[in-house]
């Protein structure tokens, strides 16, 4: 195991806790408020959610005018994708990433707090919207000609943005450097942890995408304030130009939110499945595919413009479905015949791959122009969007919380409270946005602040907020259980789950420097080996017993 | 703002204060540790108040653009001292980054981290 | 050492696993971060140059250039600009292969003739706006011609200010035949910021 030994050393002096936390250049600090930072506006954006879906319960306009309801679900849309799911898995990656590569640091710490502190002054541009007459309110997508309309929250949605993006790709030159330039001996590329592989191709999405976002704002806002005219047609400039500058990017964005909620997943899944990744090399390249294929597809969001190639765009579409397949096949794969411990960290694994399923048929569904031209705009694509954002990317990060939350704080969250969380979680989740596949496919458009009582929506709205309200609730057993586990929770060793990869191979939490010994690293689970062996190799530490069989079976995969 | 408007924002900030005293008791336990020495060779650098400040430079020129008048290229009132302040950190960031080099050089061709 | 460079090893441990580049081999981790941010550079004027593309062809052939009553572009005036930056991007070659030989004299000299051609450049780009007779809110040739040369000249503003630190450092004899990451790293950002030039030029004045 590992021989990890703190050597106490006096500080000089006790720095102040804020100016710690304000000044530190630690990944793992860093990570920490990233992660902080992000379940903040989680439930800023969440009770923006529950504003929409009170006001949608039942017909008529019962608590907000129509001006309200659309800053409602664009800022909710907006914070949720921008501050809380991408910083949140932006945090675990900070953490985690240096660790599960055995260095020390990332490659570059002071840029890695700038690329923090962005965050919540952008978020708070964003949000400041609502003391200055009114935040943005023309849909996190911003479409022209409407933005031109918005007072000043559009500006400072597009100035906070443009933040939040800098601060992104400025993380990913760090993540991409990182990861080639600090890997400890040994650790080959296809030695690396399926995390550190999904966070590299998600640097790379970052790190080509953004960039074109940041110059659709800018044109944007030279448009709305220096009299440009790029998507105004009334001076010559054409709407959809800002419909494929946004998407362009908006479509790796999407994979952005997605791919390190997969490599969380696929982290959580052989270690409690007792079972090595089925296929990691494989599960590499699907993952590569999806973020090449990522930035070919993004006019399906344009179909029913009248200004897109349908045939090539559907194809490429349709196509993305067989790298994720493949990865879906993988997970099964590894949970089959294993010896599983449905803890709380493997039921949010679990509960990912069953919805981030629906969500992905509901997207190949989507991919069709027939089906598209039917359900654009609908609360179809609302359904789609949350069982992959939600049902994926959100399900991961709550994984993600309770599976490295003992290396963190180095006391484990009480997994009874957790199962819980999941389960109002999982039910109110699918209570909320199963019954909005039915409303779109009726016809029900989305972004709307009200309908009328002779659509039969009334029902299936009803159900839907009930469900939201549930999600809400949940949230409870998971504060709870975070803020009773600080004050007196069991504490964890170094290795609470029996882990494959380097963090655990340290101090619960690490020093600051992280590791005080490597492990040897022969493959891309380095600590299975070194506590249960190499089988048949020579090297084996003296002090360990002898390899269990039944370990070495399983580990050689499901024959 | 409608009564449940003002509920609703009520328990955000009640969350909010919440977490806050929660953000307060985890780091106070951490910051009193003993600080353990790295191992021989391994160099971290130091923390520092330059990215929060920096940030803080960037989001008043940023707020300096928001918020500026008809006639106005950016509002002088946010924009100058945004630009002053990102210009002194920067300054301050690249030499801090020279010192850094020079004290950990010993050879080696590679940039250390900043 | 620096942060990359020591893993520590369990004692006794022999290295006899593969090279792996852990930072003590290869590009520099300070250049390789360079050339990411030179990616995402070139994605972000990438989109600039989609929306000049995409306005250029809404608009009926032969009807894309000033708006009426202002000047035509001036394309002797730009392709003297043309030819200070290439001539900068030569310069600065010849100071990186200067102090990659140890020559912080050469270093110096090349150093400051860049900056002085790409001072150069800037003012003669801001001659150009002055005599051009339209601005950003005259039109869609207007708004994009501004805004992509101009953030063209914003990054070559920053790429003058790289130079002017490298050169301060230089003057003070800070960089040696083993230590000049930063010399590199604003080279290859000033290479950058000429091709960029060259692909802006090439399509407002002669693409059109």
């Amino acid at each position: 195991m590992a021989t990890t030994t703190l050597e106490p050393q006096a500080s000089a002096y006790r720095r102040s806790w804020v100016i710690d936390w304000l000044t530190t250049v630690d990944h793992k600090k860093i990570g920490i408020l990233y992660i902080v930072n992000s379940f903040l506006f989680f439930f800023a954006a969440g009770i923006l959610a529950l504003v929409i879906r009170s006001e949608l319960a039942v017909p008529g306009l019962q608590f907000v005018d129509q001006s309200t309801y659309n800053q409602a679900f664009t800022m909710h849309g907006t914070i949720m994708l921008f501050l809380f799911i991408i910083p949140a898995l932006s945090g675990f990656g900070n953490y985690i990433v240096p660790l599960q590569l055995g260095a020390p640091d990332m490659a570059f710490p002071r840029i890695n707090a700038l690329s923090f502190w962005l965050l919540p002054l952008g978020g708070g541009l964003i949000f400041s919207g609502y003391l200055f007459g009114g935040a943005a309110a023309e849909g996190w997508t911003g479409y022209a000609p409407l933005t031109q309309q918005g007072g000043v929250g559009t500006d400072l949605w597009i100035i906070g943005l443009t933040l939040v993006g800098t601060a992104s790709i400025l993380g990913a030159v760090n993540f991409i450097a990182t990861i080639f330039k600090m890997r400890a001996p040994g650790m080959t590329l296809f030695r690396m942890p399926i995390f550190v592989w999904t966070v590299l191709v998600t640097a790379v999405l970052i790190l080509l995408a953004t960039p074109v976002l940041a110059a659709g704002l800018i044109a944007l806002f030279i448009d709305r304030n220096y009299g440009g005219s790029f998507f105004d047609p009334s001076v010559g400039g054409n709407p959809v130009l800002w419909q494929h500058i946004f998407w362009f990017f908006g479509h790796p964005e999407v994979y952005i939110v997605i791919l390190p909620a997969m490599g969380v997943v696929s982290e959580i899944l052989p270690v409690f499945s007792r079972k090595p990744l089925f296929g990691y090399r494989a599960f590499v390249f699907a993952t590569i595919a999806i973020g090449l294929l990522s930035f070919s597809v993004w006019a399906h969001h344009m179909f029913t413009t009248g200004a897109v190639f349908l045939p090539f765009f559907s194809f490429m579409t349709a196509l993305i479905a067989i790298p994720t397949g493949i990865k879906m096949f993988n997970w099964l794969a590894t949970l089959w015949r294993g010896k599983l411990l449905l803890n709380t960290p493997m039921l949010f694994a679990l509960g990912f791959l069953s919805m981030f399923l629906i969500g992905g048929i509901s997207g190949v569904m989507l991919a069709s122009p027939p089906i598209d031209f039917h359900m654009q705009d609908t609360y179809f694509v609302v359904a789609h969007l949350h069982y992959v954002f939600f049902g994926g990317s959100v399900f991961g990060v709550f994984a993600a919380t309770y599976y490295w939350f003992p290396k963190m704080f180095g006391r484990k969250l009480n997994d009874r409270l957790g199962k819980v969380h999941f389960w109002m979680h999982f039910i109110g989740f699918n209570l909320a946005f199963f019954p909005m596949h039915q409303l779109g496919l009726s016809g029900m458009p989305r972004r709307v602040s009200d309908y009328s009582a002779d659509t039969g929506w009334t029902i299936l709205n009803f159900a839907s907020t009930i469900g939201a309200f549930l999600i809400a609730l949940s949230v409870i057993p998971f504060l709870i259980n975070v803020i009773a586990t600080f004050i007196n929770g069991e504490p964890a060793g170094d290795d609470p789950w029996e882990g494959n990869t380097l963090e655990w191979a340290t101090t619960s939490p690490p020093p600051p420097y992280n590791f005080d010994t490597l492990p040897p690293i022969h493959s891309e689970r380095p600590l299975f080996f070194l506590t249960h062996g190499h089988g048949h190799s020579a090297e084996r530490p003296s002090d360990l017993e002898e390899t269990d069989e039944d370990d070495v079976e399983r580990r050689d995969g499901i024959v | 703002m409608t009564d449940t408007a003002i509920g609703f924002a009520l328990l955000g900030i009640v969350i909010l204060v919440v977490l806050g005293v929660v953000f307060a008791i985890a780091s106070r336990g951490g910051s009193g540790a003993s600080r353990p020495a790295p191992p021989r060779g391994v160099h971290l650098p130091s923390p520092s108040f330059l990215p929060a400040v920096m940030s803080a430079a960037i989001a008043l020129l940023g707020a300096g653009l928001a918020f500026r008048a008809e006639d106005q290229l950016a509002n002088p009132w946010l924009a100058i001292p945004g630009l002053l302040l990102f210009a002194i950190t920067a300054v301050a960031w690249v030499r801090a980054a020279n010192r850094e080099w020079r004290d950990v050089e010993h050879g080696s061709h590679d940039e250390p981290a900043h | 050492m620096t942060a990359e460079t020591i893993q520590a090893h369990p004692a006794g441990e022999h290295d006899d696993h593969e090279a792996i580049d852990h930072g003590q081999t290869g590009m520099p981790t300070a250049l390789l971060g360079m050339l990411l941010f030179i990616a995402s550079e070139v994605m972000f004027f990438g989109g600039l140059f989609a929306t000049y593309f995409n306005a250029r062809a809404s608009v009926p052939a032969g009807a894309w250039g000033p708006p009426e009553g202002a000047h035509e572009l001036d394309i002797a005036l730009a392709g003297v600009l043309t030819a200070i930056l290439l001539a900068s991007s030569f310069t600065m070659q010849f100071g990186v292969w200067a102090i990659r030989r140890g020559d912080t004299g050469k270093l110096r000299m090349w150093t400051g003739i860049t900056l002085v051609l790409g001072v150069l450049f800037l003012m003669g780009q801001l001659y150009d706006y002055s005599q051009l007779g339209f601005g950003v809110a005259d039109g869609v040739f207007g708004t994009t011609f501004y805004t992509l040369t101009g953030f063209h000249g914003a990054h070559v503003f920053g790429g003058a200010v790289g130079l002017t630190i490298i050169l301060a450092r230089a003057m003070r004899g800070q960089f040696s035949r083993r230590n000049h990451v930063a010399v590199e790293a604003v080279s290859m950002y000033w290479h950058f910021v000429d091709v960029v030039w060259i692909a802006v030029f090439s399509t407002i004045y002669f693409l059109r």
